[in-house]
């Protein structure tokens, strides 16, 4: 009985796909997937040094009796360490810790956006 | 195209006549796991016997809670490559078995990645891109459009009006209580699925790196493991060891962190690690809130 059954079944999904199956049709546009022309996979080392020890140390407030905080761990600029802000506060935080140490153009120019974008936020647009 | 269409309806059909000739004892297609994802080896690994009577090395120092129970796990040995479990050890329940959130696990997976990020991406805006103060050519007559300087962001070779601007950060913190829990988290997720292993010292006989991964190897742990040990000065042969090994790191305990952990597939952790661990991962279930930061003096902090 259980056979009989396992034939039907199999007779009907034959049914089934044959009624679904495509015919072969080429009407002359084949190649349209350049397969010379897929660029490789560029090969990534997931275990450098740098990738396997990411992130170690940035719980040593909690583990290490908060004698240093995660922020003391970032490198990269004073005036953007442990500190987020929308470009005119990162400029004029810039200006008063290095401003006195930056080259004479290099200060125009960064005193000149600050001038700008005081004006573009405090005076123009929606909010003011 | 339509060739592969025939071939792939052939393919099929005869996996539906031959699943439907075996009956219905065959799984059905979404819940079979593929075959590459299956780790036969660790499947395949030996319980250790649960009659013989192992004593345990190390209760919980802290009070448990009444209506919870230690969690408990071997303690192994590096001496010897196929020794045997030295004793059970206890595990406290608040930190090693806490319910699973993978939604903080994120939160603190994401903020370990972009707190420390700071962008360098910066581009010249008109004004500061070299030259354009005089007017090309007049306003009127020229036959040729309007302009006013050659550094204008319409121009070739002139500024960007809205590019990225000098170095950004991306810091914010977290608050200490979920990166606490994160860690929790982690280390209940590796217990949980079996990654985790306590050893009691550091001490193996060799500074050979292939004696780890022989080790790592033969017990079935996985492929790459974080080891972790208290104090400032570990084992030399250990760290001779894993020098030059990739996949194996050692990190002291203060060094613990979430993306380490989901990083490497195995913990290993030292009886003195997970008592430094456990000590300072509960005390912050118990603690007042911060009046002023930690960093600066308290009477009555250890």
């Amino acid at each position: 009985m259980s056979l009989l059954r396992g034939l039907l079944k199999a007779g009907v999904s034959l049914c089934h796909s044959t009624l679904q199956t495509t015919r072969q049709i080429s009407t002359g546009v084949c190649c349209l997937v350049r397969m010379n022309a897929i660029p490789e996979l560029k090969k990534v080392d997931r275990w450098t040094e740098k990738r396997s020890m990411f992130g170690v140390y940035d719980n040593i407030g909690i583990l290490g009796d908060f004698k240093a905080h995660p922020k003391d761990l970032i490198v990269g600029p004073v005036w953007v360490k442990g500190f987020r802000g929308n470009e005119l506060q990162r400029l004029t935080r810039k200006k008063r810790m290095v401003g006195d140490r930056m080259m004479t153009q290099d200060k125009h120019d960064m005193e000149k956006r600050i001038r700008f974008l005081y004006r573009h936020f405090n005076r123009f647009g929606k909010h003011r | 195209m339509f060739r592969i269409s025939v071939t792939v309806c052939g393919r099929g059909i005869s996996k539906r006549l031959a699943s439907s000739f075996s009956g219905e004892d065959a799984l059905p297609s979404n819940l079979r796991i593929p075959s590459n994802l299956v780790d036969r080896a660790r499947a395949e690994r030996p319980p250790p016997p649960s009659d013989s009577s192992l004593p345990v090395l190390r209760r919980c120092d802290a009070a448990v809670p009444v209506h919870l129970s230690p969690v408990q796990t071997w303690v192994e040995t590096l001496e010897r490559r196929d020794s045997k479990q030295l004793g059970l050890v206890d595990l406290h329940p608040d930190v090693f078995a806490v319910p699973t959130r993978i939604d903080i696990l994120h939160e603190v997976e994401l903020w370990q990645r972009n707190f420390k990020r700071i962008s360098r991406a910066h581009t010249k805006v008109r004004s500061e891109v070299r030259g354009g103060g005089k007017k090309p050519w007049r306003q009127k007559g020229s036959g040729k459009a309007r302009h006013g300087s050659i550094r204008s962001p319409i121009w070739r070779g002139g500024g960007v009006s809205h590019g990225p601007r000098g170095p950004t950060s991306f810091y914010y913190m977290l608050p200490m209580r979920v990166r606490v829990q994160g860690l929790k988290i982690a280390l209940s997720s590796k217990l949980a699925q079996d990654y985790l292993h306590v050893v009691d010292t550091l001490n193996i006989p060799t500074p050979d790196p292939q004696y780890l991964m022989d080790l790592i190897r033969y017990r079935h742990w996985g492929e790459s493991v974080l080891i972790v040990d208290v104090g400032e000065e570990l084992p030399e042969n250990i760290l001779q060891a894993t020098e030059s090994l990739k996949t194996v790191n050692v990190i002291p305990a203060i060094g613990l962190n979430v993306h380490s952990m989901l990083k490497h597939e195995v913990l290993v952790l030292t009886l003195e690690a997970v008592k430094f661990l456990e000590n300072k991962l509960l005390w912050h279930d118990e603690r007042f809130t911060l009046l002023y930061p930690f960093k600066l003096p308290y009477t009555d902090l250890p």
